[in-house]
């Protein structure tokens, strides 16, 4: 079971994305490579704006993002379900006030969870099972290490994030709670 | 020495504690921080932004030296080893509470034997060429900063601004010194490490104005 992270700015730019494959046992779609290593692919703009540009080719220029078939594994369904997404996030945004809205979207077998901070970034998780609260302390933990970030003056609210230690915790965040 | 070390940390601690003033730390961080990225927005050249984080810190150190000596009271250090004593325990605890400690270096001719610090002169011939070394264990300056890649790859030694204080503030007792960054933990080296210097005494009225 896998589940992707993008983090937006307020203007919507992709500023961090993560893969992260869940070793809890989960009945779920398998994929024949799921399973193996886990691919840690962490693009930033790169690999966001080539998916969205409409390149359907199979080779990714992602870092290590494993390429598998079956019904939206592919990472540019991946961005496009995620953006697709950002709609009914802002609607829900205006109408709620809460920081954790919960799963505002669902496409096939991916659910579409999203966080909102008080700054206007966006955490959106699209997963493929339910997990709630797990997902919910995961949000916390990645606003937590995401204000620490931000406390560093190199980093604007519109640069992608490139810290080593920023992206060690999310995933050891990831680990902890999906 | 007269005063020994111990006295010197007491003395920091005192000065520390009676400040009236003091800024949050975060507060101060930040601004900082903001200040080198500004700097380095408008020169795009690292060295030069180096040059200029430590012309900063000369104009601070001219001024911040007499606010140091009018509140510790302190005399004119024997010799060169006791100004790298009272910079690390009581200069920098007094103004960042943090004491860096102190490694002194370079073979120094033998100095004169300990004289109470009042009205000593410092020995003129002796130790051009010393040095002592101050290891920074905590630097309120960087607290949260993470260097880029670039900035790593440029040589931005990102609180430059404390060399140029030394040099400042040394400056103004009349001893004319070089202080540089060694390594930082920003950059990934094991430790934060400032080395000083001593180029000369100065004999005989300060050159006004540095430029």
């Amino acid at each position: 079971m896998s589940h992707h992270l993008f983090l937006l700015s307020p203007s919507d730019t992709p500023l961090y994305s993560l893969t992260h494959h869940s070793t809890k046992p989960v009945p779920s779609v398998t994929s024949p490579l799921a399973s193996n290593l886990p691919t840690w692919s962490t693009s930033a703009f790169a690999g966001t704006l080539t998916a969205l540009s409409g390149a359907s080719s199979a080779t990714q220029h992602t870092s290590g993002g494993a390429v598998r078939v079956g019904g939206g594994q592919d990472r540019h369904v991946i961005q496009m379900i995620a953006n697709a997404g950002l709609d009914v996030i802002e609607d829900v945004m205006r109408r709620e006030n809460t920081m954790y809205l919960k799963s505002v979207d669902k496409f096939n077998e991916w659910t579409v969870s999203a966080f909102i901070t008080p700054g206007n970034m966006k955490f959106v998780l699209l997963h493929e099972a339910k997990n709630d609260e797990g997902i919910r302390q995961f949000f916390m933990e990645v606003w937590e290490v995401y204000v620490k970030t931000m406390l560093n003056p190199f980093q604007t609210a519109h640069t992608a994030i490139r810290s080593s230690v920023f992206d060690n915790r999310v995933r050891a965040s990831a680990r902890k709670y999906l | 020495m007269a005063t020994s070390n111990k006295q010197y940390k007491a003395i920091g601690e005192e000065l520390w504690k009676g400040r009236s003033e003091k800024i949050n730390a975060e507060l101060f961080a930040l601004t900082y921080g903001a200040l080198v990225v500004q700097l380095i927005q408008d020169y795009e050249d690292y060295e030069e932004v180096n040059k200029q984080l430590e012309k900063m810190g000369y104009n601070i150190g001219t001024r911040l030296i007499e606010d140091f000596l009018a509140k510790s009271n302190l005399g004119r250090c024997a010799d060169f080893r006791e100004v790298g004593e009272v910079v690390a325990k009581v200069g920098f605890k007094s103004f960042l509470n943090i004491s860096p400690t102190v490694t002194h270096g370079a073979a120094q001719p033998p100095t004169s034997p300990s004289r109470p610090t009042s009205n000593a002169s410092i020995t003129q011939a002796a130790s051009a060429g010393a040095t002592f070394t101050l290891t920074l264990d905590e630097n309120p300056l960087a607290e949260f900063v993470e260097l880029p890649d670039e900035a790593l790859e440029g040589g931005l030694w990102f609180s430059n601004v404390l060399c140029g204080v030394l040099r400042g503030a040394l400056e103004m007792v009349q001893l004319q010194v070089q202080a540089e960054f060694i390594s930082d933990v920003l950059r990934g080296d094991d430790s934060t490490e400032i080395r000083v210097k001593l180029v000369k005494y100065l004999e005989e009225e300060v050159p006004v104005g540095d430029d």
